[in-house]
């Protein structure tokens, strides 16, 4: 029965541990502690309320003894009282009664029994009690401590710079703010709590043990290290094991999703059986594996569980011949197996807490990483907030490469846009058209150079002084949860209904908005309305737009969109640039046609630069660009009759 | 043993899964319970096992109780030569009350006494030891039998999903199939490892030791039982209370998720748009939310173990201070006498009752939950397949290529037709292009080629054999199909090309990737043809996976290839590649195409023009644009941009309207 329910607790929760056996590096976990510290009152409570629990745990024994010896007592006085006079001395002097004890014994033993009884459960309240507020205290400890970890993983991810991000994708953070922070909670939560128990109650345990009957003591002893071995061994034996059955099983699943998503291809090229060929080995391989861990479980819990009883039939064997010879008395026989299970149980317990701490530590080493990223953008110590700008923008012998790389994605690039300037930038993909559009933001520091706004470098003023002065529209939009209002409200929060409503129409987005049954109130995102490409484009821009921004960053492709939704958003562009430096990752004809100037780059160099006219005649590269990679323009479609 | 039973986790872990009801739990199990019969050898034997385990339990608290009526009270009752005052324990009578184990011949020695003990000892340890190998075994023989049925189940199941026609994946979404099959696997997986035994040993040790303690003595034992129903009541108080706790830190942590997922990908909007500290301020709002919730639910959880344990504890104190009172009052419980042991015997039961109650009642919903995943399991099983051979289905002949649609008509769902009466005839090696808005039926044309579905009206016949008359292996066999969105295997390049033709050696798959350029490319790869793709492989751009799709039908090699040209924009290079290796691809065979490309159309045998599951037009590129009807709209609309940005390319100039 036991046994089964350890197998249920072992196999449940039968995560990979991504640390595995590695040796533990224990500096993340000592962090991860520390931030208990941060509530100390309620941490405090949790600790004395475990110990009060522990206490009273060990208690207990010793209350259900004095409740049996209560009974024998009065049994024994009950029969002695019958005996004949002398033999009745006799018989008090054997048991080392005095005679007062013995009257006590006989006439009080219901009263003794009752209070005895009333003891217990008394003991039994206040160690449930304390066990509750042990429990309880320790899960908003723990729980506090997750948020704040939580929140420091968020907001470090927010602010860190986009060379970070182009190194880590999104479902590698995602873990580390919920799977191994998780982990974490549960070892500062859980893991702590239980190995000081299992300490107190074993340490504490033994001692009572020695002193109420080292004889009996020495009985029980030697099954100890046999447990001790057991439970080692097993831990070091059963990780490894699960973690092949989760790769087995993640395998398998593989399979199946693969087979799922790809229905039609499998169908199509008659692959069903060599892929059920397949699955049937994936199937086969993770039962065996399956049946390998039960194998051990089947053999480790119910030998514990042998050791264990083997102890207590020893305490039994020996404890009769006490009780007989009168050393022992029948409670304490009682109590001694109950403290028996007091001491295997803690066993039990380090064990899986020693697997805990192996995963928790690695899970904190993967979170401090993040915490302890270095941001390379960041304000200066001094830095000033931009004053309203012209729209000056220069490249001053800018150098970029990527963090720890040697190739750099621009060198020497100089440029100058005066404001109101479009610049239209055209290269093949990775020349380096996007990493200048980075630096004007400051996503990324130059290697070398300066850029320069107005005159400012850009590393000289606040971040949020200087972005909010620049509009950004990409290809790929990423609209957030939240209303269609939220959204093109998004980088000014408190811009009124009429000013997001003439951006939304200065978009050519307020018609649609307003064909929705909510309007701007429209949901948007996950449980959302899905909008189109060209809607989100549409709404991207109006959320440039409302920023009024000196300096525009956008990409000009449109990609999916039907052509007169295209028609649509080019009108919508043009508007936007009007008056504005623009910076333009050039797809069309008209915007180099427009463009003040052409920069065309390789390999991270400008190779060309000037009017479209100009580099038609003195480019070979530009010609081959403007004829292969450009579209051109559309008009507003003839209806279709 | 109340300590063991608390603890937070183990069962508790239970309670934070989502729980289901099942519908029809008779006929389900009754399915259920047809997969265990070539196992039911087994099964007898795990039951026996069971049986044996719970007597082992059961019978040990009474052997104690043994020990002490038997031995020690006889003889520490003896050495006061006091035989008739002690209550059972005559002179002349050899049995004391309670003590059925052995006779106690009276002025028995210490040694005679100590050697009885160890027999009776000797006796418990072999039980012990009996309990183990048995409760070892039967966990083993669960798990094997367990794990064995689930093996099949896995298996139908993934044969079923090959079976089923593509009509059922057009309701269904993939991704929601595959969590439906891995959860409801793994509830049941849980339930056949421990759940149902556990259950199953945990209900017939109660029911037991009531049993036998009534048996004993019922007064007695009702009272022990007195807060057996308090237990039970707590237990299921507390579990659904905490249940319905942890549904809502589900829906939190989905909040949390949802919040990190959209700030993590959408970072470089937020850090141009400075919403960095608005975000963090919200994220912060769902985290504490998650906490609360959190906190919440442990707080029932954390309540149920200390109750039990003091409940536990309560029952303890009633069966020693009642007995004991009766016990010394020499009074009679209704009938039965108290003795020292039957009190220690009733002691070992009512501490051997607490884990079974709490075990049951959270499993119990464990199983609930099992059992409605295996009716959705069998739901699944039970879909019927639209499209399968036809008993007798003859094998497709070596196809020469002519494809004929003669007045088809389909439907996904009835009622709602997606072609009317279309009729196409395709000599062989013509390549035919069919073009049309959104929704046409486009794709429904080249989907009955291979008979990916089934036409509900008129025939389509290759070299004049009706595809409804040969089995579908022979069928598909000869048909090469490259989709619009490749879909790539977590698998090296080499495989994922190889998946065109199973036996294929490595020379010809990658003369297949000679063939249509994909080899420049995949030579660039960091491991080439090694190189392992798709999710957790490296990423390749859309244009070369479609490369790698395209080699995949040229390394099969077929007489019909049927082609749904990509829509999504790739770079210009890539592009001139995949042209050619089309053109290469197409020639010699019958091909269908879904045509995006200019190129493909100005090539076409026939252009197919689609309207509403009509065919309204159909000719050549220069015939159809000349008549300047629906096909010439259509170009305008979706080809034009093409025909201008390769203004060299000969072709047809389109006249302004």
């Amino acid at each position: 029965m036991q046994g089964q329910m350890m197998m249920a607790r072992a196999q449940s929760p039968g995560r990979p541990s991504a640390g595995g056996r590695a040796p533990m590096d224990l500096t993340g976990l000592r962090r991860a502690v520390q931030y208990v510290f941060r509530y100390k009152r309620i941490a405090a409570i949790a600790y004395a309320s475990l110990f009060i629990s522990t206490l009273a745990q060990l208690m207990v024994p010793q209350l259900i003894q004095s409740l049996i010896d209560t009974v024998t007592n009065g049994y024994l006085a009950n029969a002695l009282a019958k005996l004949p006079p002398q033999v009745q001395t006799l018989a008090i002097q054997k048991l080392g009664w005095t005679t007062e004890q013995f009257k006590s014994n006989q006439t009080n033993a219901e009263a003794l029994l009752i209070a005895a009884g009333l003891g217990v459960v008394g003991f039994a309240l206040m160690r449930g009690l304390f066990a509750f507020s042990t429990s309880f205290n320790a899960e908003r400890t723990s729980q506090s401590v997750a948020y704040d970890l939580r929140n420091e993983i968020f907001s470090k991810i927010q602010r860190l710079s986009f060379s970070y991000h182009d190194q880590t994708q999104t479902g590698q953070l995602m873990v580390r703010a919920t799977d191994d922070v998780e982990k974490v909670r549960l070892f500062v939560g859980q893991g702590l709590m239980m190995a000081l128990q299992a300490f107190i109650l074993l340490v504490g345990t033994l001692i009572i043990l020695l002193l109420t009957n080292f004889s009996l003591t020495l009985v029980v002893l030697p099954t100890l290290p046999i447990a001790i071995v057991l439970f080692m061994g097993f831990s070091g034996i059963a990780q490894p094991l699960f973690m092949q059955v989760q790769i087995r099983l993640s395998k398998l699943n593989t399979i199946l999703q693969e087979n799922l998503a790809g229905i039609k291809v499998v169908k199509a090229f008659v692959r069903e059986a060599s892929e059920q060929q397949k699955f049937n080995a994936a199937a086969e391989d993770l039962m065996q594996q399956q049946l390998r861990v039960s194998r051990l479980f089947s053999f480790l819990f119910p030998f514990v569980f042998l050791v264990m009883n083997l102890g207590q039939a020893a305490i039994l064997y020996f404890g009769s011949g006490q009780i007989i010879n009168h050393t022992l008395t029948f409670g304490e026989w009682q109590k001694f197996s109950l403290y028996l299970m007091f001491v295997f149980f803690p066993l039990g317990q380090l064990t899986m807490i020693i697997a805990q701490m192996a995963q928790a530590s690695a899970s904190a080493t993967r979170i401090f990483e993040i915490l302890d990223a270095h941001n390379d953008v960041t304000d200066k110590p001094n830095a000033i907030v931009l004053p309203p700008i012209q729209g000056h923008v220069k490249f001053e012998n800018v150098t970029f490469r990527y963090f720890g790389s040697t190739e750099p994605v621009l060198s020497k690039v100089s440029f100058e846009a005066r404001p109101g300037e479009t610049m239209a930038l055209l290269g093949a993909t990775g020349s380096g058209k996007t990493t200048i559009i980075n630096l004007i933001p400051r996503f990324y520091d130059v290697s070398e150079g300066r850029v320069l706004i107005d005159g400012y470098d850009v590393r000289d003023v606040k971040l949020d002084s200087l972005r909010s002065q620049i509009g950004i529209v990409l290809q790929d939009t990423t609209l957030f949860t939240g209303t269609i209002r939220d959204n093109i409200a998004f980088g000014r929060p408190e811009a009124t209904m009429e000013q997001v409503i003439a951006a939304a129409q200065a978009a050519e987005a307020h018609d649609f908005i307003m064909s929705f049954p909510d309007g701007y109130d429209t949901r948007v995102g996950e449980r959302g309305t899905t909008l189109s490409g060209g809607q989100k484009q549409r709404v991207a821009i109006a959320r440039a737009l409302l920023l009024d921004p000196r300096i525009l960053i956008l990409d000009d492709s449109t990609s999916n969109v039907d052509l007169q939704t295209e028609y649509r958003i080019q009108k919508a562009l043009d508007q936007l640039m009007k008056g504005r430096t623009s910076f333009v990752i050039a797809q069309r004809i008209s915007t180099v046609l427009n463009a003040d100037q052409i920069l065309v780059l390789d390999k991270g160099e400008i190779v060309a630069r000037g009017k479209h006219e100009e580099l038609l005649e003195e480019s070979a590269l530009y010609a081959e660009i403007y004829h292969s990679q450009l579209i051109g323009d559309s008009e507003m479609p003839v209806e279709v009759h | 043993m109340f300590h063991a039973a608390g603890g937070r986790g183990g069962p508790m872990f239970a309670l934070q899964s989502e729980t289901r009801k099942p519908k029809n739990v008779v006929a389900t199990l009754g399915r259920l319970a047809s997969y265990f019969k070539p196992y039911s050898f087994f099964l007898l034997i795990v039951a026996g096992m069971v049986i044996i385990n719970a007597w082992t339990q059961v019978i040990s608290p009474d052997l104690t109780g043994q020990l002490i009526d038997c031995f020690i009270t006889p003889a520490t009752a003896s050495e006061f030569q006091s035989a008739p005052a002690l209550p059972g324990v005559g002179a002349s009578s050899v049995r004391p009350i309670n003590c059925w184990y052995t006779t106690v011949p009276p002025n028995r020695t210490t040694a005679e006494t100590m050697a009885g003990i160890a027999g009776l000892i000797g006796l418990m340890v072999g039980l012990y030891l009996l309990g183990a190998i048995v409760g070892g075994l039967q966990f083993y023989l669960m798990t094997w039998t367990g794990q064995h049925v689930l093996k099949r189940l896995r298996v139908e199941i993934f044969e079923h999903v090959h079976r089923l026609s593509l009509s059922f994946y057009a309701e269904n979404e993939a991704g929601n199939v595959m969590s439906r099959i891995t959860n409801d696997t793994d509830t049941l997986q849980q339930v056949l490892n421990f759940a149902l035994v556990s259950v199953i040993s945990g209900a017939l040790l109660l029911v037991w030791i009531a049993i036998t303690m009534m048996q004993k003595s019922l007064p007695y034992a009702l009272i022990s039982m007195a807060v057996v129903p308090l237990m039970i009541f707590a237990t299921t108080w507390f579990s659904n209370q905490a249940r319905k706790a942890f549904r809502q830190t589900r829906k939190e942590i989905g909040n949390v998720n949802a919040n990190l997922q959209e700030s993590i990908a959408g970072v470089r909007e937020v850090q141009a748009f400075n919403r960095e500290s608005a975000n963090i301020a919200e994220f912060e709002r769902s985290s504490a939310a998650y906490r609360d919730a959190n906190i919440r639910a442990v707080s029932f959880t954390a309540a149920l173990a200390p109750t039990l344990e003091a409940l536990g504890y309560l029952a303890i104190a009633i069966v020693v201070v009642v007995g004991g009172i009766l016990m010394l009052r020499g009074q009679d419980l209704f009938g039965t006498t108290i003795s020292l042991g039957l009190i220690v015997t009733f002691l070992g039961y009512v501490q051997r009752f607490n884990q079974p109650i709490q075990q049951i009642s959270v499993l119990w919903t464990n199983i609930q939950s099992a059992i409605a995943g295996s009716e959705r399991i069998f739901e699944l099983l039970d879909t019927p397949v639209a499209v399968t051979d036809k008993p007798g289905a003859i094998e497709m002949p070596t196809i020469r290529g002519k494809v004929e649609l003669v007045n088809v008509s389909a439907e996904y769902k009835p009622g709602e037709p997606v072609l009317r009466e279309v009729s196409l005839t395709a000599e062989p090696g013509q390549t035919i292009a069919i073009v049309g808005p959104t929704g046409a039926g486009k794709t429904t044309i080249i989907n009955l080629i291979p008979r990916f579905y089934d036409v509900t009206a008129g025939a389509v016949k290759i070299d004049g054999i009706d595809v409804r008359d040969v089995t579908l292996e022979s069928l598909r066999r000869q048909i090469g199909i490259v989709l619009q969105d490749t879909f790539l295997f977590s698998d090296t390049v080499m495989n994922n090309i190889r998946f065109g033709r199973f036996d294929a050696t490595d020379e010809e798959v990658m003369a297949a990737a000679k063939l249509v350029h994909a080899d420049t490319f995949i030579e660039r790869l960091p491991k080439k043809y090694a190189t392992v793709l798709g999710e957790r492989g490296t990423g390749l751009s859309q244009g070369q996976r479609q490369l790698i799709a395209i080699a995949r039908a040229a390394l099969a090699n077929p007489r019909i290839l049927i082609l749904d040209e990509a829509t999504s924009s790739v770079d210009t290079r890539t592009e001139r590649l995949i042209q050619q290796a089309l053109e290469k691809l197409l020639k010699g065979r019958t091909s269908f195409v879904i045509a995006h490309r200019l190129s493909t159309i100005r090539n076409a045998d026939q252009v197919i023009v689609i309207q509403e599951g009509q065919v309204v037009e159909r000719g050549k590129h220069a015939e159809l644009l000349a008549k300047g009807g629906v096909y010439h709209d259509l170009y305008l609309s979706q080809f034009r941009r093409e025909a201008e940005a390769e203004p060299m390319a000969q072709g047809v100039m389109v006249p302004a309207k």
